[in-house]
């Protein structure tokens, strides 16, 4: 108990002398604010990232593209493939027919709000099952485009970073006109960075016959992807690889995760600079108060309050840094919306989301540094002799 | 200088705070330039872009193919000196992974186009003799370990060949290197008509076509004059500078690379800022030997100087430590990432750029407690303890 | 003892302004030094001991009067001719011995000779001598941190001794000491100024310290009043 009080009562001491140790403290503040708004400015890009793409497919969807392509924009699928695909088992069907969205996108050019610079946006052809087979579809403006027109409805995302693709304008593409119906959101995942139009116009006025690039399949709860690779390895018109939808954008996200794990690494080689930072703070700032701290012990204070005052000293004023960095990374990052080069060459547009237990990541990333940078000055306050106090000035 | 006696030992009095002084700054530069080389890796292209050359694309998008037959087009327009094309191929080798950037090119234009490609004239005609030859840059060749007469299974993960698969077997013939250590040559090119006749897609299309024209002076009226050419075509196109087109590719990235960079960047500044507070603290300490010093007969612009030595020391021992970590990281990255980062190199801009803010840490943080030691009055500097 | 004088002090005034206020610690003070002489200056706490001391010392200025050294007026050289003046001509002795912590004895005792031409060799030799002559030639490499405090003033003497200035200021320098370390320390002195002929300033509160000096003043008031002692 006495340790207790001895301890709150130096804590209170330390703490009340902060402002006299102006320019330190706040170059602790300083160095644990930064720590915390790289931090949180990364692990919210990754989350938008992780929205993005990780959210965007569906677990009982099937994804069929031709072998080794990787990617929607290298592959592509004959009619003739579709139509056996659409009847391979496992496959939903209603009324007779199977739920199939054989799709074809083209890379067209958008001007980018930001930069004004042109940049890719994939404008994707589908079916009304292909729409329906989106999680979170929503129709949030206008209307649905009527198929065999050139009319096509815009992902959020892209009505939100470039121009021109606001409700009722029209667009060109080359020498086709296409008129903006509707505004759609999929919850905030990766197809809001498109533009949908009907599959059938699409394939007519970019001359792509009756070809395709992906083909998507609603998969009934136990189908097994097995079965379904076995029915095209039996099939020599076909050479397809099928996988679910959810675990092709998992393999999309990787790329740009790569830019969080970059993230990563820069923050936590910053994190160590600043580290070094805060420690020399601390350290400088018990060797200032030497004097202080061995008059304390002479008065009957015992060694554990010096280490425990010091500690949370330290842990106090990483602790303001951290919030400032969490407010500082919330003022700036949050909401944030980029867009960037996804894998498939087009522009994937995401979202900085900065959420709760985030904030929470970056105060304990604050407390970290407080207590590393406090626990070994600590340990040095405590061990001032008391003979200090005796001492002269020098 | 006898005072540098006097530096060190107060550079080193305190063991532990030199080394996180010094940590903190090697941090601080070590981030400083491996991300201003990231940078500069990624606007290479533009750098590096000739003045007269001009790209031409699909208006759609540069991933539309073009007719073949707006080579010729396009080469009769005024003011065009040269012209060739090429088309992506998507190639890999063994694994999708193992990306090998191939084009199929116009094998007789081509490297007049690109005359900052140097390659030795035998093999060149060789290779536009042999139908199913190959050349090589060097970085690429290096990357594999590729020689000249190699024959190489390159694998498209667009196109099918027309005998079932979509492997292409091609002879490497030569190999070509930049005149510049910036050129990018970590690519293949093969001929354009081999590829034309052995894919299965058809069509006798091009990607994009690159032009050089007579001066650099006509390149704005070059581009008006063929894309008006195009206009109201089945196929427009789009005209820029090569410049511009990579500039434009790379804003394609994008916004997220200036805001990595921006807090990067802003945070080696805070860096730095943190650092210097303890530096001008720690030389403030000491406020009463300062006095002593001059108590003693050392002169003020004297004791002005050594303050300034001892700061400058500490940033140019952290710093040149932290640009030494930083290039020897982005040697071990260009290794890693010859394929999609050819340009990765820490040159002297950035070694001169971060000497600058070493001199100016050095500066700030010992110019403060300089001064005061300069102004210092002996008897006040007494009386602080 | 020579009747020459060093140190010539003509109505001496130091005022300090404080905000509106204006103290004045003493106004047409005026002393003499002769050369050879061991002056202690003893009164009370804020009597202006340490500012004349100071001012002696080139340190600080006077706001009126002037201060003649050697035949040479001193109060009003700049900071640069001061500080040149004082490594030629005074040796410092303090209270709190003020040695630089990073340096060994050797190297504290050095310090002034880096302000001559003197090359390593001349400069290890004579720090050889002084502190032969304060008898700690066995601690030349210990640090200030490693000796007792009666050590560390005699290294602080060494020090004040090495470049041969013709006056030696001290200030308190036994204040921090116990007697008999005080007492080794004053006998030094009285060493230094009969055998070596230095002239001796000390300010000192200790009366038993000041039965060293061949003189006394006492300050009070910003008057001395002084009091010959027998020798």
């Amino acid at each position: 108990m006495r340790v207790l009080s001895q301890s709150l009562a130096v804590i209170v001491m330390n703490v009340r002398s902060l402002p006299s140790r102006l320019w330190m403290s706040l170059a602790m503040v300083i160095a644990s604010a930064v720590v915390v708004a790289i931090l949180l400015a990364f692990l919210a890009m990754a989350k938008g990232f992780e929205a993005t793409l990780e959210g965007a497919g569906s677990e009982d969807v099937a994804f069929f593209l031709r072998a080794g392509s990787g990617a929607e924009l290298n592959s592509n699928l004959s009619q003739e493939q579709v139509n056996i695909l659409a009847n391979a088992p496992g496959i939903v069907a209603e009324q007779g027919k199977p739920i199939v969205s054989a799709e074809l996108y083209v890379i067209v050019d958008g001007v980018k709000k930001s930069s004004q610079t042109e940049a890719n946006i994939p404008l994707r052809g589908l079916n009304a099952n292909g729409i329906a087979l989106r999680k979170g579809f929503e129709l949030v403006d206008g209307r649905m485009f009527r198929p065999g027109t050139d009319e096509l409805i815009v992902g959020q995302g892209v009505l939100n970073e470039f121009d021109g693709f606001e409700l009722g304008q029209t667009v060109r593409f080359g020498q086709n006109a296409w008129k903006v119906v509707g505004v759609f959101s999929t919850g905030g995942n990766v197809f809001e960075s498109e533009l949908w139009a009907d599959i059938k116009v699409l394939q007519s006025l970019y001359n792509r016959g009756s070809t395709y690039q992906s083909l998507r399949a609603k998969l009934a709860p136990d189908a097994s992807l097995e079965t379904i690779e076995t029915f095209i390895a039996n099939d020599p018109r076909l050479n397809q690889d099928v996988q679910t939808e959810s675990s092709y954008f998992a393999e999309q996200g990787k790329n740009l995760q790569y830019m969080a794990i970059f993230g990563r690494v820069i923050s936590a080689v910053m994190a160590l600079g600043a580290l070094a930072g805060a420690l020399n703070t601390m350290y400088t700032s018990v060797a200032e108060r030497a004097r202080e701290i061995a008059t304390l012990r002479a008065i009957g204070f015992s060694h554990v309050s010096a280490f425990v005052g010091t500690l949370v000293e330290a842990l106090v004023l990483s602790t303001i840094g951290g919030i400032l960095g969490c407010v500082a990374a919330f003022v700036l990052f949050d909401g944030l919306n980029v867009s960037t080069l996804g894998s498939s060459f087009t522009q994937v547009v995401f979202r900085f989301q900065l959420t709760p237990d985030l904030f929470l990541q970056g105060v304990i990333m604050a407390l970290i540094i407080g207590f590393i940078s406090g626990f070994f000055p600590a340990w040095r306050a405590a061990r001032v002799p008391v003979v200090t106090a005796f001492q002269s000035g020098r | 200088m006898k005072d540098l006696y006097l530096v060190y030992k107060n550079l080193t009095r305190k063991k532990l705070r030199l080394f996180l002084t010094s940590f903190a700054i090697f941090i601080a530069f070590l981030i400083f330039g491996a991300v201003t080389a990231l940078q500069g890796a990624l606007n290479a292209g533009v750098e590096m872009s000739a003045d007269n050359r001009l790209v031409v694309m699909n208006k759609i998008n540069f991933t539309q193919p073009l007719p073949y037959a707006y080579v010729n087009k396009v080469g009769n327009v005024d003011g065009v000196d040269k012209v060739t094309h090429a088309n992506w191929f998507g190639g890999y080798y063994q694994e999708p992974a193992q990306q090998v950037i191939t084009l199929a090119v116009d094998s007789a234009h081509y490297f007049d186009v690109y005359s900052e490609l140097a390659v030795d004239p035998a093999a060149l005609a060789q290779w536009q003799a042999n139908q199913s030859g190959a050349l090589i840059g060097e970085r690429l060749a290096n990357l594999y370990g590729w020689k000249v007469g190699d024959r190489i299974p390159i694998a498209s993960n667009i196109f099918s060949h027309g005998d079932g698969g979509h492997t292409w077997n091609l002879t490497i013939d030569g190999i070509f290197s930049g005149r510049e250590s910036q050129t990018d040559t970590g690519y293949l090119v093969f001929h354009y008509q081999y590829f034309n006749e052995t894919h299965t897609y058809g069509g006798d299309s091009v990607g994009w076509l690159i032009l050089t024209t007579e001066d650099p002076s006509l390149n704005d009226a070059v581009a008006k004059a063929i894309d008006a050419n195009f206009a109201n075509s089945a196929a427009e196109t789009e005209t820029s500078t090569e410049k511009a087109f990579n500039k434009a590719f790379i804003e394609q990235i994008g916004n997220i690379g200036l805001i990595i960079s921006s807090v990067v960047f802003t945070a080696f500044f805070i860096i730095l800022v943190v650092v210097g507070n303890t530096m001008v603290l720690a030389i403030r300490e000491r406020t009463g030997e300062i006095a002593v010093l001059k108590t003693l007969g050392f002169s003020s612009l004297r004791i002005f100087t050594m303050v300034l030595v001892e700061s400058f020391l500490l940033a140019f021992v952290g710093g040149l430590l932290g640009l030494t970590a930083a290039y020897i990281t982005v040697e071990v990255l260009s290794g890693v990432f010859a394929n999609f980062l050819p340009n990765l190199v820490l040159d002297q801009d950035i070694v001169i750029q971060a000497l600058g803010y070493m001199l100016l840490l050095g500066l700030v943080t010992g110019m403060i407690p300089a001064v005061r030691a300069l102004r210092l009055n002996i008897v006040s500097g007494f009386s602080r303890d | 003892m020579s009747d020459e004088i060093l140190f010539d002090l003509k109505n001496l005034a130091k005022r300090f302004v404080k905000g509106k206020e204006s103290i004045s610690i003493f106004e047409y003070l005026s002393m003499t030094l002769k050369k050879g002489d061991f002056v202690a200056i003893m009164g009370p706490s804020g009597s202006g001991k340490t500012t004349l001391l100071n001012m002696l010392g080139g340190v600080d200025q006077p706001t009126g009067g002037e201060i003649w050294f050697d035949g040479s007026r001193i109060d009003n050289l700049r900071e640069g001719a001061l500080a040149q003046w004082r490594a030629n001509n005074i040796g410092f002795i303090f209270q709190f011995y003020n040695l630089m912590p990073m340096l060994n004895a050797h190297r504290n005792v050095e310090l002034p000779l880096l302000l001559t031409n003197l090359s390593r060799k001349q400069r290890d030799q004579q720090v050889q001598t002084a502190l032969k002559l304060v008898g700690l030639e066995d601690r030349a490499k210990h640090m200030p941190s490693e000796m007792s405090g009666g050590q560390q003033q005699r290294v602080a003497i060494a020090r004040a001794m090495v470049s041969d200035p013709k006056l030696l200021l001290c200030d308190e320098p036994t204040g921090d000491l116990d007697r008999q370390t005080a007492d080794e320390i004053l006998e030094m002195l009285q060493l230094l100024n009969r055998d070596f002929g230095k002239t001796i300033m000390m300010v000192t509160h200790d009366p038993a310290a000041a039965k060293y000096a061949t003189r006394t003043l006492h300050l009070d008031k910003g008057q001395f009043a002084e009091k010959e002692l027998a020798a």
